[in-house]
């Protein structure tokens, strides 16, 4: 970076939110649609391109979460530094509520009172409490006839492998799934080695279709449930799916797999096209690497792109950076934690002659729950617990206390968090 | 209890048993070996993959360096699908002292290792990674060894020649009658079921193992297991063997072999070759004095960690296991112990290997009282016959004609759908570990984040697995992945640990696959 080059001159907005994730993202929407001029700024796409799109706000605790409205006080009470314990159940609730009308065109289903119980890509029965519509008939709950379908040259799913784990499966209340398999091969032209995004782009072509159509036809018996790779459609989705229902007449779902996440992909598209339309500017390409204040109160942070720092200034900052897995936090080889942006205090780390990782993969390890600690209002605090900025919020996987992936609570996390951000932000400024 | 009849039982399924294998093989005799594991998961698989010029011993052990510098030369010729062909050089770093340069050009002249003094404008065009304050570069003909692929074309040749492999059983017991060692009764790990092996002579080629096994026959061989760590970094920071112009010691060594570069190692005596404990502060050794050689160390993403036993074989006492002697030792057990039909053949190190094999299969015949020559010093091993080193962008060459026109398995090794299936049924692993070392599956930068998944699928379809063992093959790979991994997870690594959690914790679940 040149710093020698003049500055570009600051540019100005009412909220500067850093990091496009599911968390950022909420924040961001729900401030614009408010009325606030917003600006996102993001080093890449955020994890939404990893997840599956389902909403999981609490998946396991000790075993499988069937109604996370249930099992959230208990959890709160056990897991003091977790984020659950200072967001209300009136809030997630909220919060869901808020994304299933912004999200309407993905047609969300569920609530806090009833897990559902989906398929995985190894089959087995996951918990989440949001899932778009086109994975809704996978609702494993009540048992069914499931036939999976895979595609030759898709080597992101394998059906035999899942229905194998699937129709084993423990469910409640002796529910029983019987599982099915069917291979197709349609046409790819020379292709050989399709993405997940390939096969969405090709399902969004009506010969496509037809001949998946056509071969699958083959296949079906009736009353089964047709459970598909998470491949159809991009911006169509709806559109490709109702026609597969409709024309199989079968219900018909999706089964997320390996990244990058097609439902992933209409996720971001779709939020951040509704940011746009709020007039809302999402900056995907720069790295935030500063700030500037007086004593406790940010007034902007300095963003680099096109070789030149710029400063933004705004009223209110939103850290949404993510964890490990998006580098919102670092370790360093001498096992020295930071949050690169603020230089935050990072709380739940073990301690220097601490081990950080069990010996066992699926151990909880020590440093998993290690990230910012905020208080009522979502402000990062320091260690006497006092905010380290008036004006600086934080959310989503930059927030200590949990081990989302275990939980399975990543997507209500960032969403409870990102809407409790917007919400302490919005009371400020009203 | 099932029995098989051979002339020669071989013990031990790292490079020198299977290059003990080979040779008996050729040289006409009856042939099984049996590994209590997978082929080359003991001392060989843990090695860094150095093809020794000898420069390493030139000064402090001339007897092995003599031994390296002709293997190596013999190496280049019958084994060069195995080798890439990275030369070597040693360097003065700031913290070396200059003058040793002078001592180890000598002591490669004396042993023979073929040496050029280098400028250090001409080393750092050719290494611009390296330390720019460096004093000193030497090029010698050192080389990147694929410890996997030379085990694989070992035995192939092997069973060629009619010799029956047998990884996955395990010594139980040597059967001795009226003094002399007649066979071995083994365990297939497998299924559970024994098996008695006739042999008329038995050879113990289980390297740091070999003092456990001697002990079966009532004798006792004092084999220090001597352990060594050793990092992958996630790329090649070096593209040629870089070593240190001083004598030897711990972290002084980078290897570039295949898609990764090798930093080892540390050499502390252990009581039992299994043991091997990573300690923190030997990591930071090693990241201590790979900054020495290429600044900015610290920084890359290493991706594995594991440590390999060195057999040293020592009659007496030694406070330093690194002051015994690299070469090797063939031991007669009816001239030492009184004990017939028993040949132990331990110390050396991978290079010279063939040399080691041919020793023991010498000794073997004099037991038998024929006289076979060996011919392992002429003959390629299979996948060698043309001489041709093996090259970093050939898995890059065989997709280009077409690009995707093959489903890519494994991103990070390049490793087709065609080319994984080829490997399972050539010969059955018993989990995905196996296929790892096959055909590198996951030893990439995501370390089969995204590989893993795909690999089981094709592993249940194509072996008609159960879900009981196709979610054993995953759990069990992720498991053992992560004892390598989880020491040194740091920076970019941790990152892309922390989706590889994502992936197998968080969408698949894998935590929750039923029973």
């Amino acid at each position: 970076m040149n710093e020698a080059r003049p500055r570009l001159a600051p540019a100005s907005y009412d909220a500067v939110v850093i990091g496009a994730g599911l968390a950022g993202l909420t924040a961001a929407l729900r401030l614009a649609e408010e009325g606030q001029r917003v600006a996102v700024l993001a080093k890449g796409v955020g994890a939404t391109h990893l997840a599956p799109a389902t909403i999981d706000v609490l998946g396991y605790d000790d075993g499988p979460v069937d109604s996370p409205a249930r099992a959230l006080p208990e959890f709160a009470n056990a897991n003091p530094q977790h984020p659950y314990r200072r967001l209300s159940i009136n809030l997630i609730r909220a919060s869901l509520d808020w994304f299933k009308s912004r999200l309407c065109d993905h047609g969300y289903r569920g609530g806090l009172d009833q897990n559902f119980l989906v398929p995985t890509a190894v089959g087995v029965a996951k918990p989440t409490a949001l899932v778009p519509e086109t994975m809704a008939a996978a609702d494993l709950r009540q048992g069914g006839r499931f036939l999976f379908v895979g595609f030759r040259g898709l080597k992101d799913f394998f059906p035999a492998y899942l229905a194998d784990n699937l129709a084993r499966a423990p469910l409640p209340g002796g529910a029983s799934v019987t599982t099915r398999v069917a291979e197709l091969s349609p046409p790819l032209g020379l292709a050989r080695d399709v993405s997940a995004a390939g096969f969405a782009r090709r399902f969004e072509q009506a010969d496509f279709r037809e001949s998946v159509l056509v071969e699958l036809g083959r296949h079906l018996m009736p009353g089964e449930i047709v459970g598909f790779p998470a491949v159809l459609g991009l911006d169509r989705a709806r559109e490709v799916w109702q026609e597969l229902e409709i024309r199989l007449g079968h219900p018909v779902f999706e089964v997320p797999t390996l990244p990058p996440s097609v439902p992933g992909l209409r996720l971001y598209e779709t939020m951040t096209g509704a940011l746009r339309r709020e007039g809302a500017r999402l900056v995907v390409g720069t790295t935030v690497a500063g700030a500037e204040g007086s004593g406790n109160r940010l007034e902007g942070v300095v963003a680099h792109n096109a070789g030149r720092p710029l400063t933004y200034r705004a009223n209110s900052f939103v850290l949404a950076t993510g964890g490990f897995a998006s580098g919102g936090l670092q370790l360093d080889s001498s096992g020295k934690v930071r949050e690169p942006v603020f230089d935050l205090p990072v709380a739940g780390l073990p301690g220097p002659d601490e081990p950080r990782f069990e010996q066992g993969y699926f151990d909880e390890h020590a440093i998993s729950r290690a990230g910012v600690a905020v208080d009522a209002s979502s402000r990062p605090i320091d260690s006497e617990g006092a905010p380290v900025y008036e004006n600086l919020h934080a959310v989503g996987a930059t927030l200590g206390g949990a081990v989302p992936w275990r939980e399975a609570s990543g997507n209500g996390l960032s969403l409870a968090s990102g809407y409790a951000a917007a919400s302490a932000i919005l009371e400020v400024t009203s | 209890m099932p029995t098989l009849e051979t002339e020669v039982l071989v013990i031990g399924g790292g490079s020198t048993g299977a290059g003990v294998a080979r040779d008996a093989a050729m040289r006409g005799f009856a042939t099984a070996l049996v590994e209590r594991g997978d082929l080359a998961t003991g001392t060989t698989g843990r090695f860094h993959g150095l093809l020794h010029s000898g420069g390493r011993y030139a000064v402090k052990d001339p007897v092995a360096a003599r031994e390296c510098v002709v293997e190596n030369e013999i190496l280049r010729r019958t084994a060069a699908d195995c080798i890439e062909d990275t030369g070597g050089l040693f360097v003065s770093t700031q913290w070396d002292d200059p003058g040793f340069g002078d001592e180890f050009l000598k002591g490669c002249r004396a042993t023979g290792v073929p040496v050029e003094e280098v400028s250090v404008a001409e080393t750092l065009r050719q290494e611009p990674r390296l330390d720019p304050g460096i004093s000193r570069a030497f090029a010698v003909p050192d080389a990147s060894l694929d410890p996997w692929k030379l085990v694989s074309a070992c035995t192939r040749s092997a069973t060629e020649h009619g010799a029956r492999i047998l990884p996955y059983h395990r010594v139980l017991d040597l059967d001795l009658r009226d003094g002399k060692v007649v066979g071995a009764r083994v365990n297939n790990e497998q299924n559970g079921e024994e098996l008695q092996i006739r042999a008329e002579v038995v050879i113990n080629a289980s390297g740091a193992w070999a003092g456990q096994i001697a002990s079966l026959a009532g004798c006792l061989v004092a084999v220090l297991p001597g352990k060594g760590i050793m990092i992958a970094m996630n790329h090649r920071l070096v593209n040629t063997v870089v070593n240190r112009c001083k004598p030897p010691s711990d972290g002084d060594i980078i290897v570039p072999i295949r898609t990764v570069s090798v930093i080892g190692t540390t050499d502390t005596r252990v009581a039992d070759p299994d043991e091997l404990e990573v300690t923190q502060a030997e990591i930071d050794e090693m990241l201590d004095e790979g900054e020495k050689l290429v600044p900015g160390f610290r920084k890359a993403r290493a991706l594995r960690v594991w440590a390999g036993a060195r057999p040293l074989y020592t009659p007496d006492e030694v406070a330093d296991t690194r002051d015994v002697s690299r070469t090797h030792t063939v031991l007669d057990h009816a001239k030492r112990d009184g004990v017939g039909g028993f040949i132990t053949i331990t110390g050396g190190k991978t290079t010279t290997y063939r040399l080691m094999a041919e020793h023991a299969v010498d000794a073997a015949c004099e037991k038998l009282g024929v006289d076979r020559p060996c011919t392992t010093h002429e003959e390629p091993l299979p996948g060698s016959e043309d001489e041709r080193f093996y090259w970093l962008g050939a898995r890059v060459r065989a997709q280009e004609p077409v690009p995707g026109s093959e489903e890519i398995i494994c991103e990070c090794e390049l490793i087709t759908r065609r080319g994984l299936i080829e490997a399972i049924a050539r010969r059955r692993p018993t989990g995905l570990d196996d296929v790892r070392r096959r055909v590198r599956l996951a030893m990439g930068p995501c370390q089969g984040g995204f590989c893993i998944y795909r690999a089981t699928g094709i592993l249940h379809a194509f072996e008609h697995l159960d879900h009981q063992a196709a979610n054993a093959a995953l759990v069990d790979f992720l498991q053992e992945r992560w004892k390598g991994v989880q020491p040194i997870l740091y920076g970019d690594q941790l990152r892309q640990a922390r989706l590889d959690d994502w992936i197998f914790q968080g969408l698949l679940a894998v935590g929750h696959l039923p029973e």
